[in-house]
């Protein structure tokens, strides 16, 4: 149960939830609750419907902003106690409250989109509606835009799980009210999955849980308020990674079993135009000093927990210089699978050093991504991702070696 | 022995495809378009499916999405003889994308991953 709740329509059944996770959102909030209550109304004018607030007991009048904006969908606020953030606590009070209500199609979306519109809803509501068991977003992206996903999430997902599901971690889905289910029953429940990791965890369980998985095609890209993306950068890589590995000891029956990759069902193909996405600059100085820079702090650490065949390509890619930088997929590929093994037995202490030891291994790869795609095309960029993610698929059976 | 249905209006692709095929082990069907293609499906539950994009009176990548909403792991490999239809998003549905050539390697190899691609 939440902490807090307010239910003013005393809405206690629902076919179709809207949510809207948030923490301090009380400028953005209105303009979510307009546009998705507008899609609810021309989409799913026929289905019951409510939206919820999941907050964080924001103290910024984010719930009076929530309340006030118009809309003529009923809406239920729920908030977690003051001393607890994160947006898989708030995530956490919806999966209850969406099986009080017994709502068969959920869509989760986030409070700071500039450019949301009531299609987004349809995009990600109609597959759930249709049959779909989880609908993950497909946003058009800059090719320097969510390297952790491009680099990390997706590839290791891939070959995990075996679906080719391109942002796993947009942060907005659609999925069937019943996986709440699996979600408030899931054996995996850590601190990194109450905040940043709770986009991955969801998906993972989704995936494991054997539904089918639809990919949207939003047709734009997805504009936040304006925020750095290196300001959180090492928070958000250890808890992402953490959440993956946490997951991947769980899975490990199911992801033995997984050979190669399939596609999954698309919707939304008929978008009519579709947005270019704004290019994102990246600093490759800084990818470089930050890649060397883990050699000083973390190579005795990596001589511990790599096979000496890859320290020794790491010490190669060092010498490199950056001119002629490249970080093959093979090595980073086979890295993350010997941090795995690593990190299962270890202490939290030592788990967490070993997450910020794999930091600047990833700028250095994304510093490698950017040298290989500098001239590239967005698509010529995305048939690189696509390759690198048969270069972990064909790597596989070493993690699957390495675990036994 | 797994059975492949090459969907193809140009009948030298579906002798090819299906000579080679089958000397390299498998049973062949043929389809000369789109046409109720959902229908030869069911009736005929193929293992895999190869299926041109560029046909005279069907599109590939549509009846792509068609075969996945219907049959969601049903493996599609798109054989085509352009390959700037890999630019299309909707391609993404499919198992794999070959461009068309004589030299059947390697669409053999994306047949034999797509066929012992495995998922619990």
């Amino acid at each position: 149960m939440a902490f807090y709740e307010e239910n003013p329509q005393q809405v206690s059944k629902a076919d179709i939830v809207v949510a809207i996770p948030s923490f301090n959102e009380a400028q953005t909030i209105g303009f979510a609750v307009e546009q998705a209550g507008a899609g609810l109304v021309e989409f799913f004018g026929n289905l019951e419907s409510v939206l919820i607030n999941c907050d964080n007991h924001s103290n910024d009048g984010t719930k009076d902003a929530f309340m006030k904006a118009a809309s003529q969908v009923p809406k239920i606020y729920l908030s977690t106690p003051e001393d607890q953030r994160g947006k898989g606590n708030n995530l956490r009070n919806l999966f209850e409250k969406v099986r009080e209500l017994e709502a068969k199609t959920v869509v989760v979306i986030e409070a700071d989109v500039k450019n949301l519109a009531p299609y987004w809803i349809r995009n990600l509501g109609q597959p759930i509606v249709k049959g779909a068991g989880y609908v993950c977003p497909l946003y058009v992206r800059h090719k320097y835009e969510g390297t952790l996903t491009s680099s990390v999430v997706y590839p290791l997902t891939r070959c995990l799980y075996g679906r080719r599901v391109r942002q796993p971690d947009a942060g907005d889905f659609g999925f069937k009210g019943e996986l709440v289910n699996q979600f408030l029953d899931s054996p995996v429940w850590t601190e990194s999955i109450e905040h940043f990791g709770v986009d991955i965890w969801m998906t993972t369980i989704a995936l494991n849980a054997r539904m089918p998985i639809y990919q949207s095609f939003m047709g734009s890209p997805k504009i936040h308020r304006v925020k750095d993306p290196y300001a959180q950068l090492g928070v958000l890589f250890r808890q992402v990674v953490s959440a993956m590995f946490d997951l991947m000891a769980v899975y490990s029956d199911f992801w033995r079993m997984v050979k190669w990759s399939k596609p999954t069902a698309l919707f939304g193909m008929d978008a009519q135009e579709v947005a270019t996405p704004v290019p994102v600059e990246i600093n490759m100085n800084k990818l470089h000093e930050r890649f060397l820079k883990g050699f000083d702090d973390y190579f005795e650490l990596w001589e511990k927990v790599f096979d000496q065949t890859h320290v020794n390509k790491l010490q190669e890619i060092r010498s490199l210089g950056l001119q002629h930088f490249s970080f093959p997929g093979q090595t980073w590929a086979r890295i993350l699978f010997e941090a795995f093994k690593a990190y299962s037995p270890m202490e939290m202490q030592q788990r967490s050093n070993l997450l910020d030891s794999l930091l600047p291994l990833y700028l250095g790869k994304v510093l490698s991504f950017v040298k290989k795609t500098e001239r590239m095309s967005l698509q010529q960029a995305e048939e690189y991702v696509e390759n690198e993610c048969m270069v972990f698929e064909e790597n596989k059976p070493y993690l699957v070696k390495i675990m036994e | 022995m797994p059975k492949i249905l090459v969907v193809d209006d140009e009948e030298h692709i579906r002798l090819l495809y299906s000579e080679e095929l089958k000397e390299a082990g498998y049973e062949v069907i043929t389809a000369d378009s789109g046409y109720k293609l959902l229908e030869r499906i069911d009736e005929e539950k193929p293992d895999l499916v190869i299926l041109d994009i560029k046909m005279v009176d069907y599109n590939g990548l549509d009846l792509l999405q068609d075969i996945r909403n219907q049959y969601y792991d049903l493996p599609v490999i798109l054989s085509t003889a352009y390959d700037t239809f890999k630019e299309d998003m909707k391609s993404i549905a499919a198992d794999f994308y070959v461009v068309k050539s004589f030299d059947l390697t390697e669409l053999k190899k994306k047949i034999a991953m797509a066929l012992e691609t495995r998922l619990p």
